[in-house]
């Protein structure tokens, strides 16, 4: 009996935290710092900073076979695959699909990475605010539930978050795209800055150097991490810690508190539910490696587990009280699934300027922010709007394959830089569909035997007329600006591939048609909370990383407060 | 080693001279395949003849190194060996085998064997060939080729110049590389950065 009572109070905490990504490190970082133990549990295997970035500091020449993976290396990856994106450099990072299933009722490309830090290893970096535009528009049009929170409520987490974080960019002054704690912004080229005026001039719109989590100085309060010198190998991880990431970031500083307990191969079962005390007491917990199962106790239960993961476990938490699915009164639990939609935009080449290049790899490139359906301009196609991301550069040498010439001629050729050409590409706002959704699979487990996710999402009629819009405007963008042989491109795009999935635990004010509350706590049990993008109730059309760590971070001050009187 | 010299040691490995009109017959089977600068691990010896001559006049040595001295045609037979697809193998060999046959019933003699502006011209052809079939000239023949099979020699020029411009040679002293610029400048003169970027 000792021994039960001993092994319980070795698994029991103040606080649990389901996952070590971009929100999770965040939960682990302000849990343990506001003195809680934590733990923190992470369903793949350990990546430590800088010991587990095997191919980081490789030259091109010692990549093998020109960085191309195997077809029977790449068998393991049919899905992640989709992003035409596995490389050498970085194939170590993606989830195995054939371990990992699930059922596409419609096609879903469900993008995964796990292990210590997650995707926060190989995620963009473009780092937006939202504003008011996209906290009003749900009610403002009638459309979802509206969000319980508005940008007063952000912003001085926004703040909070990217002081810590070190963002990158350059104050713009719009009310719709709201400004940061910038540090310097990076360069923009030359063509760039033509692009930028031609727009203004033109259209009276802005262009803007992306905003992103890279340091472009150092940062006084994490002295361990250098500034960005432009590489563009970041999805290998950064020998300089420049780009953030949980690895290099959150997660060291949760450490350093000696409250942090973290555990790898620890995939959560299901969040335990107590119908006594109305409560969660802990999680299930299966061992990824053993198959053995434990259950670990807290207090406070924070799920940052991805939007679909966490939506998973809630789904998998069933109880006399909660028989579909932990706090999901509402039927609200798994539906709503947005991403945003892109790959569709514009290309064109670019006459003069030969006698000027550029010095690095820019891990970033130009952001146009939205213009569609603001002020004045009003769309009767579509609601809502969309924002381009993309650069200018100077062909390299594969363009020398489609040349007419060869030998010593093409080799003269090559060693001069080709025509410049730029590109944009949209990045389209999704709305929330109740039938867009996930739901559990108990016909199909997987190795652990635990029931898979069955996902049934698609776009629709406002997402598919935005994107004509999102082609169309790039290319009326790029022919104002007086580029040559501007050309429209529209690549396949099935909903998931943005890797921004999000919405299936909204937020929202009714506990009849929402799953968390402004804080991100369950509205039926509070000392549950969801951070990830499982709580958006919109999806805006900005990359949505910072706000899920701004949501974290207020959401954990909150929990903490609310513990110390008692509450939560 | 080259071959006279393996030829040599073998000789005396087996413990006699080669020597007379035997010696004249393998050394100019020498002279009409060169010996090979790698073990080829997917190709026949005849088709990476094939390859190394093909990538040489694709990328040749000129004040700095080619193709075959950066290692293409070893980059080459690992890349169809470890990445390409049993389909995509038997459609290459198919390929190889082609241009092999025309440059026999053109010139006479196998490609890696002919004269270096009979291989020179051989090239050439598949290059205006192509630019024909678009009606383009430049860099629209590839593209204006889309949607079909991907014509022989686009890709072999497409594997030489990968594996040529991935090489250290061809990334640092034909173009130039730094794995670590620093932070990015935007407009630079092109004369103050010099070459192109390999990456």
């Amino acid at each position: 009996m000792n021994l039960n009572i001993d092994a319980v109070k070795e698994n029991t905490f103040d606080a649990i935290v389901v996952g070590s990504g971009i929100s999770g490190g965040w939960a682990a970082k302000e849990l343990t710092e506001k003195g809680l133990k934590t733990l923190v549990l992470e369903r793949g295997r350990e990546v430590e900073h800088l010991r587990d970035y095997p191919t980081m500091m490789k030259n091109p020449w010692e990549l093998p076979h020109g960085g191309r993976v195997p077809p029977e290396e790449l068998k393991f990856y049919p899905v992640q695959s989709r992003t035409n994106w596995i490389n050498q450099g970085n194939k170590h990072w993606w989830v195995n699909d054939v371990d990992n299933p699930y059922t596409e009722v419609k096609p879903f490309d469900w993008i995964r990475g796990y292990h210590t830090g997650g995707r926060s290893l190989m995620w963009g970096k473009q780092t937006y605010r939202l504003s008011d535009l996209d906290f009003e528009a749900n009610k403002k049009d009638g459309v979802g539930v509206d969000w319980p929170i508005r940008y007063a409520d952000l912003a001085p987490w926004y703040d909070y978050v990217e002081t810590f974080i070190g963002v990158s960019g350059r104050a713009e002054g719009l009310a719709h795209l709201p400004d940061g704690k910038f540090l310097p912004p990076m360069d923009l080229n030359c063509v760039e800055e033509v692009l930028r005026d031609r727009l203004a001039e033109k259209f009276g719109r802005k262009l803007t150097i992306g905003r992103v989590a890279h340091l472009t100085a150092p940062l006084p309060h994490d002295p361990g991490r250098g500034v960005c010198q432009s590489r563009n190998l970041c999805d290998r991880g950064c020998p300089y810690g420049a780009y953030f990431s949980s690895n290099a970031s959150t997660l060291p500083w949760a450490k350093k508190t000696g409250n942090m307990t973290m555990k790898s191969n620890a995939i959560v079962h299901s969040v335990l539910y107590d119908e006594a005390k109305r409560k969660a007491v802990g999680v299930k917990v299966i061992d990824a490696e053993t198959k053995q199962e434990t259950d670990y106790f807290a207090k406070i239960v924070f799920l940052n587990a991805s939007s679909l993961g966490s939506t998973f476990i809630l789904l998998n938490s069933t109880s006399s009280r909660f028989p579909n699915g932990m706090g999901n009164g509402s039927d609200q639990l798994g539906r709503n699934l947005m991403d945003h939609q892109y790959r569709t935009g514009a290309e064109a080449e670019v006459e003069g300027f030969e006698d000027k290049y550029y010095v690095g790899r820019r891990p970033n490139g130009i952001y146009i922010p939205r213009f569609r359906n603001i002020g004045n301009d009003k769309r009767t196609d579509f609601i809502r709007g969309f924002g381009y991301q993309g650069s200018a550069s100077r062909e390299s040498w594969s363009r020398g394959v489609a040349e007419m010439s060869f030998g010593e001629e093409l080799k003269k050729e090559l060693m001069e830089p080709g025509p410049w050409r730029i590109g944009l590409t949209g990045f389209g706002e999704c709305l929330p569909y109740s039938d867009n959704r996930v739901t559990l699979n108990k016909d199909k487990t997987d190795k652990y035997g635990l029931p898979t996710l069955s996902i049934d999402a698609e776009w629709k009629a406002n997402e598919k007329a935005m994107r004509v819009d999102m082609r169309e405007s790039a290319a009326e963008m790029l022919e104002g600006a007086g580029f040559k042989n501007v050309r429209t491109y529209d690549a396949p795009d099935n909903i998931g591939l943005g890797i921004h999935e999000m919405g299936t635990a909204r937020m929202g004010r009714d506990p009849k048609t929402s799953v968390l509350n402004k804080w991100n706590q369950l509205h039926e049990v509070s000392n549950v909370f969801v951070t990830d993008g499982a709580a958006m109730t919109s999806s805006a059309c900005q990359n949505p990383s910072l706000t899920y760590m701004a949501m974290t971070a207020r959401a954990v001050d909150y929990a903490v407060r609310e513990h110390k009187k008692g509450n939560v | 080693m080259n071959r006279r010299e393996a030829i040599q040691r073998t000789a005396m490995m087996l413990g006699y001279a080669v020597t007379g009109p035997a010696m004249v017959g393998v050394l100019n089977g020498c002279k009409a395949s060169p010996e090979l600068p790698f073990n080829p691990k997917f190709l026949t010896a005849d088709q990476a003849q094939l390859v190394v001559a093909l990538s040489e006049v694709i990328m040749p040595k000129t004040d700095t190194p080619g193709a075959v001295e950066a290692g293409v045609p070893q980059f080459i037979d690992d890349m169809i060996l470890s990445v390409y697809t049993q389909a995509d193998k038997d459609r290459l060999a198919k390929g190889l085998a082609a241009f092999d046959e025309e440059a026999k019933s053109t010139y006479g003699d196998s490609f890696a064997s002919a004269k270096k502006e009979d291989q020179i011209a051989l090239v050439k052809k598949h290059h205006d060939e192509l630019a024909g079939k678009s009606g383009d000239s430049s860099a629209g023949w590839w593209r204006a080729s889309g949607g079909g099979e991907k014509p022989f020699m686009v890709e072999m020029k497409e594997l030489i110049l990968l594996g040529f411009f991935t090489s250290q040679p061809g990334a640092t002293q034909v173009l130039q590389y730094n794995q670590s610029p620093g932070p990015y400048k935007g407009c630079v003169p092109l004369a103050e950065v010099g070459k192109t970027w390999a990456t």
